[in-house]
């Protein structure tokens, strides 16, 4: 009697036990210090006078005046505008190539080989660039010369920093869009595929009244997760490359907050600052769904 | 038919990619060549697709100037114990978000899976205020522990595999007196072992790959992992770096990260395109 209402006990608490260590971690380390931020984003605290005052806005006065941060900002916004095209288009012309190739001998060593920077670190992705970028003796300031043309600054040149860490995490992530694109294109049953080549559709065509459209949940997802990652993806770059200069060229929101509480321990304004990331990061989202949904065809 | 036909002759679409793959591997083969050539040849300007002697005299550079060894030893541990934990807390969530019932099971189901849209860093202040204040600033667990909450994936990844597996697996399970854990030891984990799988390599090497959050916990040189302790070959302001021995260590920091993709291709394409349990 006692041990069938054990074992009744058990399967009643069971859920509970083996989602809790993922909820208390999640919790504990996603959460609490997100909402902290909120807190220490009104109050002065910091290692050097413990005690927490409130100080209403001024955290924030002084972040949205600090010109260092709305070049941040500035920077920011430009990463998007580059970055989150060129993340979506380019990789969903490889996979449509890819497609095409299927599985002749040479389309199976594409694959893997364009996806093979995506698994490096940021720091090794960095460091291989910051060695092909070296203005001294890197490779492309010698194929520069070579071909005659005076070697450029790159990444110690204002006017390029921010373009270097672009390319460099472009040349970092691409490949997991590829690949998710690709997966949605090779679910797509062939007598579809087969019917439009039959009414003689040329491939652009095919491609934009059959194949978009059916993969526009896999669009869909890829906009969001790029459009989040695009903030995320560029600090370890640009904390290997550029260090967020010269002079603040290269630098981001993200990075900004990072060295405001980590190298200077403004944690006030650092708090602030990732208050105001929070709040871009939740708008943008729902701008996203609210634009893109509409035009999702999910299968039924 | 056509459907092959179209797929084998496409000229345009191999050349294409050909160059687009050539301009994916040059950083790494450049990288992997400069490694292998001795440094005094790195600083001269012409192009040298290869070493005519490769050499090792980077890598013995580099791990005589710096405890390379360490931090080899230091990323093994904690990339593999970070994957420990992120499946060990993954997989029970994801099966109970699969097959049992329980109040408020939708609403932290999600609260979970928004953590997705975290960006990595947006805690970092108070989390490193957390970590200076209980003693674990400059100690691995510093690194392990925060790292493993970023199950959000992994949860949701969990409970798709969980999900592929008839519920009337468990129907039958339940009648002969299973409880809820021989259920998921028994019945549910053994089934969805190349999910296992997929996200244990992709585990370790995003573990393997922890940037931002090491710099900043870890201090005395011999605690880095290899991703950080690349950048004390860098931080040598006016002097031109040491490129080859940088170049050594680089290359090794990728190669267990490229090793596993070689052997584990097939799992890291499945969870990397969402696709469970093939």
């Amino acid at each position: 009697m006692t041990r069938a209402r054990v074992r009744t006990a058990m399967t009643m608490l069971a859920p509970y036990l083996l989602t809790g260590p993922a909820i208390v971690f999640v919790a504990v380390f996603l959460y609490a210090p997100v909402l902290f931020s909120v807190g220490l984003s009104f109050s002065d605290w910091n290692f050097i006078h413990p005690e927490a005052r409130f100080v209403g806005l001024d955290n924030y006065a002084q972040v949205l005046g600090d010109p260092y941060f709305r070049e941040a900002a500035w920077n920011t916004a430009l990463y998007c505008i580059v970055l989150i095209p060129a993340q979506i288009v380019i990789p969903l012309a490889l996979a449509a190539l890819l497609l095409r190739v299927g599985e002749s001998r040479a389309g199976r060593i594409y694959k893997p080989l364009l996806f093979l920077p995506t698994i490096l670190a940021y720091s090794t992705a960095g460091i291989a660039w910051l060695w092909l970028f070296d203005p001294l003796n890197g490779f492309l300031n010698t194929v520069l010369t070579t071909l005659g043309h005076a070697p450029s600054r790159w990444y110690t040149d204002p006017d390029l920093a921010l373009w270097t860490v672009a390319i460099v995490t472009f040349w970092k992530t691409f490949g997991l869009n590829m690949l998710l694109f690709l997966a949605a294109l090779v679910s797509i049953p062939k007598d579809i595929l087969e019917a439009a080549t039959i009414d003689k559709a040329g491939p652009f065509t095919r491609f934009r009244t059959i194949e978009l459209p059916l993969i526009s949940p896999t669009f869909f997802f890829v906009a969001v997760t790029t459009s989040f990652g695009v903030l995320d993806d560029i600090v370890g770059v640009i904390d290997v490359l550029t260090g967020g200069g010269p002079y603040g060229s290269s630098t981001n929101i993200l990075y900004y907050m990072f060295e405001r509480g980590l190298k200077y321990f403004q944690f006030g304004q650092a708090s602030a600052a990732s208050v105001i990331i929070i709040v871009l990061v939740l708008a943008v989202t729902w701008a996203q769904f609210r634009l893109l949904e509409r035009k999702v065809h999910y299968e039924s | 038919m056509k459907a092959d036909a179209f797929a084998r002759r496409q000229p345009v679409s191999h050349v294409l990619l050909a160059v687009a793959t050539l301009l994916a591997v040059f950083p790494l083969f450049w990288m992997m060549t400069t490694a292998f050539t001795p440094n005094e040849l790195v600083l001269t300007k012409a192009f040298r697709f290869w070493p005519d002697e490769p050499s090792l005299a980077n890598f013995r550079k580099a791990f005589s100037e710096q405890p390379v060894g360490a931090w080899l030893v230091n990323s093994l541990v904690i990339a593999s114990l970070v994957t420990l934990g992120k499946l060990a807390i993954a997989f029970p969530a994801g099966f109970a978000f699969a097959h049992l019932r329980f109040a408020g099971r939708e609403w932290l189901f999600r609260a979970i899976i928004a953590t997705m849209a975290f960006p990595v860093a947006i805690g970092i202040v108070p989390l490193y205020v957390g970590v200076s204040l209980t003693g674990w600033y400059d100690t691995r667990a510093g690194v392990i522990v925060p790292s493993i909450a970023y199950v959000g994936f992994y949860v949701f990844f969990a409970r798709q595999a969980f999900k592929t597996l008839p519920p009337e697996m468990f129907e039958a399970a339940r009648l002969d007196n299973a409880g809820p854990f021989r259920q998921f030891f028994q019945i549910a984990l053994p089934n969805v072992l190349p999910a296992v799988a997929s996200l244990a390599v992709v585990s370790f090497m995003g573990a393997w790959n922890i940037y931002l959050w090491a710099l900043l916990v870890l201090d005395s040189p011999e605690k880095r992992t290899l991703a950080i302790g690349l950048k004390a070959f860098t931080s040598l302001d006016d002097v031109e770096p040491l490129w080859g021995p940088m170049m050594a260590v680089a290359l090794l920091s990728a190669l267990p990260v490229l090793v596993l993709f070689a052997f584990a291709q097939r799992f890291i394409m499945a969870a990397f395109s969402g696709k469970v349990g093939a």
